[in-house]
């Protein structure tokens, strides 16, 4: 949301010493908080130790007093000011509520609904423009499932298009969630040689079209890696991201046997009149620079009770999308009569993504 | 005897162990498929419908290999129905030079001469409605009828869901599209064309 502002204060007091080697986490800007001041102390600290166990001289400690109490008046002289105008007190007052709430997994629903009203104000204190922004909790007796028919697929990619469009995502870096691989006829699962990049007349004599995003796992390996527990699978089997609790690590980018996650290496870029103001906490609403976005089977979408984008767009029924707990399902017809299989079932990750052939 | 006894408390842990250690938790099942068929046993429908989705759709119900659900009428759809506006004699007097021509725009390219022409699906004698093969007539709005003479495994597929799409909503009440919202029953098969996207910041990347 506000870019520019950082995540969490780094109180880079008692600068005496400007350090000029890059910090331990590779940032060089000092954000991480890594090196604090240890008074020429070779010992590494780490946890409360950094904070509390710190020698001190009383000029330091004076220094220091007087520094957090100029923030403090700094925060509290914006949202009171007489001379700043109302809607900079709100956004001052947006932007402090929003840096210090909690991690969307554990907010009630009061609490969620909070958030999203902030972040609708927000969007409109800035451009002007109101978003429908939903905190829609999952279903009861509701688990996603997909299915794909490689026998169907054309390569056309109006999916791909479709969730470009439907999902906000950054049109500077061409970022895309479904990948269609045009592999030969004959060589089986080939990605090595695939080509998820082709442009020619499709289908190509003599090859076969199948498409890969995230299959939301029901043993997510990216939910068990990350540091701060920013991703988790929701009830309704959808493995979600909270844009705000992300540190950007990245470690679910490598845990992903599939590719299926993607990372915000600059700031996403969408021209105002094609942002889809439709939006869901947990989706599609616009992400900052620095975090992990991914296919959420369009939660904006299919929490209302709407097929994904993809679904929609396919030309050919290709990708089938349903309730797997509800025995008359489409999705469930499909697991019940096609020879389905699943990509590196093997692993044990058990996606919730099937494949079929006609 | 003591051996015995020590034997038989071995291999009763080994059991206990193995089976305690199959299930991490309580709530955890062997795989996916377990855990459909366990939390499905319950399952009394949800309060999410497609209906609000449907809206301004006219449809009808069918029922075929046991699965009902709706497809989208077909006559409003068709441009010049009823046919019998025009089709008010015998097919033989209106193909006279006089009459202007119409339907110019139509080539069948659908299985070969042999197995189909015009007739094989159009009744000359009552242009309103379809026929089968063995001449009874079918409703243009269930025109799926007439298709699944021949195509009998996609029709199995369709009626399931594998085959064809579902309308707006994954949710029940199902709605799906026929076979002629995707396929032109006069050339049913799908062009050749385009990707829609290239992406040119991967060609980049790739580099």
């Amino acid at each position: 949301m506000s870019d520019n502002k950082k995540k969490w204060f780094s109180l880079d007091l008692g600068n005496k010493r400007k350090e000029t080697t890059a910090c331990g986490c590779g940032n060089a800007e000092g954000t991480c908080n890594s090196k604090q001041n240890t008074f020429g102390e070779e010992r590494h600290k780490d946890g409360f130790d950094q904070v509390f166990d710190v020698q001190m001289g009383r000029r330091t400690a004076f220094k220091k007093l007087t520094a957090g109490l100029m923030i403090g008046a700094g925060a509290i002289s914006t949202s009171c000011s007489l001379v700043a105008g109302d809607e900079t007190k709100e956004k001052a007052q947006i932007d402090w509520e929003e840096q210090f709430k909690g991690n969307y997994k554990l907010m009630t629903d009061d609490e969620k609904k909070a958030t999203i009203d902030r972040l609708t104000r927000s969007y409109q204190l800035r451009t002007g423009k109101t978003i429908n922004m939903s905190a829609k909790n999952a279903e009861e007796n509701v688990l996603f499932g997909y299915a794909f028919n490689i026998s169907k697929c054309q390569g056309y990619m109006d999916c791909v298009n479709a969730c470009v469009e439907e999902n906000n995502q950054d049109r500077k870096s061409q970022m895309q969630y479904i990948r269609i691989h045009e592999m030969k006829d004959g060589k089986g699962f080939n990605f090595n040689e695939a080509d998820d990049n082709y442009y020619h007349e499709v289908p190509a004599e003599g090859h076969f079209y199948m498409g890969t995003q995230c299959f939301h796992c029901d043993n997510p390996p990216c939910v068990e890696v990350c540091p701060v527990e920013a991703t988790w699978r929701e009830d309704d089997g959808l493995v979600v991201i909270d844009y705000d609790w992300c540190v950007g690590c990245r470690y679910c980018m490598a845990a992903c046997p599939y590719d299926g996650r993607r990372f915000n290496w600059s700031k996403p870029e969408v021209p105002e009149n094609e942002v889809n103001k439709n939006q869901h906490y947990l989706g599609n609403r616009l992400r900052k620079k620095g975090v992990m976005e991914k296919c959420t089977f369009c939660v904006q979408r299919s929490r209302a009770g709407k097929n994904p984008a993809c679904v929609e767009a396919c030309p050919t029924g290709a990708r089938i999308f349903g309730n797997l707990l509800d025995p008359n399902s489409t999705i469930r017809w499909v697991l019940e009569n096609k020879k389905v299989f699943r990509l590196k079932e093997d692993l044990g990750t058990e996606p919730k993504f099937w494949y079929f052939m006609d | 005897m003591n051996n015995n006894v020590i034997y038989k408390i071995i291999g009763i842990l080994c059991v206990v162990l193995l089976a305690a250690s199959c299930k991490h938790h309580e709530e955890e099942y062997h795989s996916i498929t377990d855990k459909i068929e366990a939390e499905s046993k319950d399952y009394h429908g949800i309060s999410i419908s497609s209906e609000e989705h449907l809206e301004g759709l006219t449809m009808i119900e069918v029922t075929e290999n046991g699965i009902t659900f709706r497809i989208p009428k077909r006559k409003g759809e068709i441009k010049s129905y009823a046919c019998t506006e025009c089709h008010n004699k015998p097919l033989d007097q209106m193909q006279s030079k006089d009459l202007k021509k119409a339907h110019w725009n139509i080539k069948l390219n659908h299985a070969d001469e042999n197995t189909m022409n015009c007739i094989t699906c159009h009744d000359g004698n009552d242009m309103d409605h379809l026929k089968s093969l063995t001449l009874k007539t079918i409703d243009f709005d269930r025109s799926y009828q007439v298709c699944s003479q021949c195509h009998t495994r996609q029709f199995t597929d369709w009626t399931g869901g594998a085959h064809g799409k579902r309308i707006e909503s994954w949710a029940p009440p199902r709605a799906s599209m026929t076979c002629v919202n995707c396929h032109d029953p006069h050339k049913p098969h799908f062009e050749s064309k385009w990707p829609e996207r290239y992406n040119t910041q991967k060609v980049e990347e790739r580099k």
